[in-house]
């Protein structure tokens, strides 16, 4: 090599901007309609909310954990701000914040857990998704709630920037800065990422390791909450079912989006912007095989084989990309 | 060896034996019903295919992985096991046959994938998990296949004799003692055992990865096979949604039996007891006209019991830990 090519180049996220683009130009050429302002407004609401369910997963993995609860997560703190809004008239905003810290305090007994008892978060989350989602089928009594406060429920159908783009991907978009920002040059970030990356190393340099766990957990719930008070505003009422039994099935773009996007499974490296562009990918694609007309049974299909091939890909992309960064 | 009480209690399965039997002598004592033939076989036709589903997981933690889609595999059996028979009229063996070969293929394509790519098994089957559901939805477009030969729906229904025995119970019988000689008088096994605990140590003893992990994904595929089949002749028709909720129970029977995740060591007959104990208490649940979502939360809260008393038992073993289940 003669000439030293920017840094950036050998990114991760570099290399996935350039397949985004890629299928971009191949589903808006094959396609009708996925450039239509419908289309990209559609895709705007979809991949917002993917986007933070990513990032909420993304911060369990940096501990090397894992967060199986987070559909359940999700589910209970929608449901509990219907409740609020709905049941006891709380105004929206105060609901709000109530609704974050339901998301948080339920990551918190996650952390709490996993902490105390040493065993994979895997196992622990297991057991708090079925015992959190069944708390809240047996207290709501799997009613939805459809009333919600207008002012509310209107947020999720505005349209900006010509009418483009919904504000719930300005939310996410401020979300991944925020955490960007976080791990990147604030004192706690970097303790999470130390906690993570080594944990023994992290508790002989005197950062508490367990106190960091229930962080990511607690933050984790909170993103997921984030994510729930979005999608309760896309679809204007907060239901049982929303993400699946148990809330599986907000698990699948939970692990596409950080995996894809260059997040190790094993901990203490992490990218906010692969995890954004994972999410966009994954929505593109979705969005563009059911354009193609594939059918809807065989989408679930794709995105498994594009799952493995993305993780696939991503092993043999190690030998090429920088080690040194950590944040990204 | 003498078999003495202290040797019984250092057991991981001679402590769920008596939650077992006290269970069930409590429940009886409330309710008689619950020791009534009716019950007594409805109970072990629960019991019978989540014993194979719980083995199914259990030889894929035994190597210190997770297997996500034991249930996609155990759904896309089943409807393939059932739609040979109603759209091409094949013979029952023959359907069998297809069903097994379908778990043997899609098992050895976990193993094949996670060996050769080195990629945690968790991403691997969650990947898996999506392709064999969406292959599954795809033929079937969600309907279900409704025509299942009559043998095979006898079988599903009958029992034993005169006894509240159903004849479905055999086959996870038979499938548990050799999984029980497998890992506890077999080459494989201790293999499976040593690579569960440390990786490196298993390769460096000249213990092959990708002979291990395929064989472990292999049987773990076949015995969702197996579980698939079970169900398509319980409920007499093959629906897609079979194996969509086995994910939780696959794990809290293990785990219950004090399976440590992280690898190399499990017991069957500790495992075989916890699908006997969530099963007795699901049972109880329902005799007792508790709502059947607390079943959910009730399986989530034992997981985390036997979580609390398996990481107490580990602290009072802290000094002489033991690797292996000597039985």
């Amino acid at each position: 090599m003669t000439k030293k090519l920017p840094n950036f180049m050998f990114t991760n996220q570099f290399g996935l901007f350039c397949i985004v683009i890629i299928f971009v130009i191949i589903f808006s050429s094959i396609t009708d309609g996925f450039t239509s302002r419908f289309n990209i407004y559609a895709l705007s609401r979809v991949v917002a909310i993917d986007i933070m369910i990513g990032l909420a997963m993304m911060v369990v993995i940096l501990t090397g954990g894992l967060n199986l609860a987070l559909g359940a997560i999700g589910v209970c703190a929608a449901m509990f701000g219907g409740w609020c809004m709905e049941t006891m008239g709380i105004p929206v905003i105060p609901s709000i914040f109530l609704i974050l810290g339901m998301g948080s305090f339920l990551g918190y007994i996650n952390g709490v857990i996993t902490v105390k008892t040493g065993v994979h978060s895997f196992i622990v989350t297991l057991a708090t998704m079925s015992i959190y989602f069944g708390l809240m089928t047996m207290l709501t009594e799997a009613e939805a709630f459809r009333r919600l406060p207008a002012s509310f429920t209107d947020f999720g159908s505005i349209k900006l920037f010509n009418k483009y783009v919904s504000p719930l991907l300005i939310i996410s978009v401020t979300a991944c800065l925020t955490l960007f920002y976080l791990f990147k040059f604030t004192d706690i970030g970097r303790k999470l990422i130390a906690a993570g990356a080594n944990p023994d190393a992290a508790e002989l340099s005197g950062i508490s390791v367990n106190t960091m766990f229930i962080y990511c957990h607690m933050l984790s719930g909170f993103l997921g909450a984030v994510a729930a008070i979005m999608l309760t505003t896309r679809i204007g009422a907060a239901i049982p079912s929303m993400a699946g039994q148990l809330g599986m099935d907000w698990l699948l773009p939970a692990f596409l989006a950080p995996v894809i996007g260059g997040t190790l499974l094993s901990g203490g490296k992490l990218s906010v912007f692969g995890t954004m562009l994972g999410a966009i990918l994954v929505t593109l694609i979705t969005n563009g095989l059911y354009l193609i007309d594939v059918g809807e049974f065989w989408i679930r299909f794709f995105l498994g084989i594009i799952l493995l091939i993305a993780v696939i890909l991503d092993k043999t992309r190690e030998h090429f990309t920088l080690k040194s960064v950590i944040v990204s | 060896m003498t078999i003495t009480l202290q040797t019984l209690l250092k057991k991981d399965w001679f402590g769920l034996l008596i939650v077992v039997i006290l269970s069930g002598i409590l429940i009886t004592l409330f309710k008689p019903a619950f020791l009534s033939s009716f019950n007594l076989y409805v109970l072990m036709v629960s019991t019978s295919y989540m014993l194979i589903i719980a083995l199914a997981q259990m030889i894929i933690i035994s190597i210190g992985q997770m297997n996500l889609s034991v249930g996609a595999i155990g759904g896309l059996v089943a409807i393939s096991f059932s739609g040979v028979m109603e759209v091409y009229h094949l013979s029952v063996p023959l359907a069998i046959f297809i069903g097994l070969a379908i778990g043997v293929i899609c098992g050895f394509l976990n193993g094949f994938i996670t060996v050769k790519s080195g990629i945690s098994a968790f991403i691997i089957t969650l990947a898996t998990l999506y392709i064999f559901k969406g292959i599954n939805l795809g033929i079937t477009e969600a309907e279900p296949f409704y025509e299942i030969p009559s043998a095979v729906k006898n079988f599903g229904n009958a029992k034993i004799g005169g006894t509240p025995i159903p004849y479905l119970i055999i086959i996870p019988i038979i499938i548990t003692v050799l999984m029980w000689v497998l890992m506890n008088r077999t080459e494989t096994g201790r293999h499976m055992l040593a690579y569960g605990n440390s990786v490196q140590s298993a390769e460096l003893l000249g213990i092959s990865s990708s002979k291990v992990v395929i064989t472990a994904h292999v049987i773990s595929g076949t015995l969702a096979a197996v579980a698939g089949m079970l169900v398509v002749c319980r409920l007499q028709l093959g629906t897609p949604n079979i194996g969509d909720s086995w994910l939780l129970p696959s794990f809290a029977a293990p785990v219950i039996g004090g399976a440590i995740l992280a690898g190399g060591k499990v017991d069957v007959i500790a495992t075989s007891l916890g699908v006997l104990i969530v099963a007795i208490i699901s049972q109880a649940l329902v005799i007792f006209k508790i709502d059947p979502f607390f079943v959910q939360i009730f399986l989530g809260l034992m997981i985390l019991l036997a979580v609390f008393i398996n990481r107490y038992r580990e602290y009072k073993q802290e000094a002489s830990r033991k690797v292996f289940t000597h039985d």
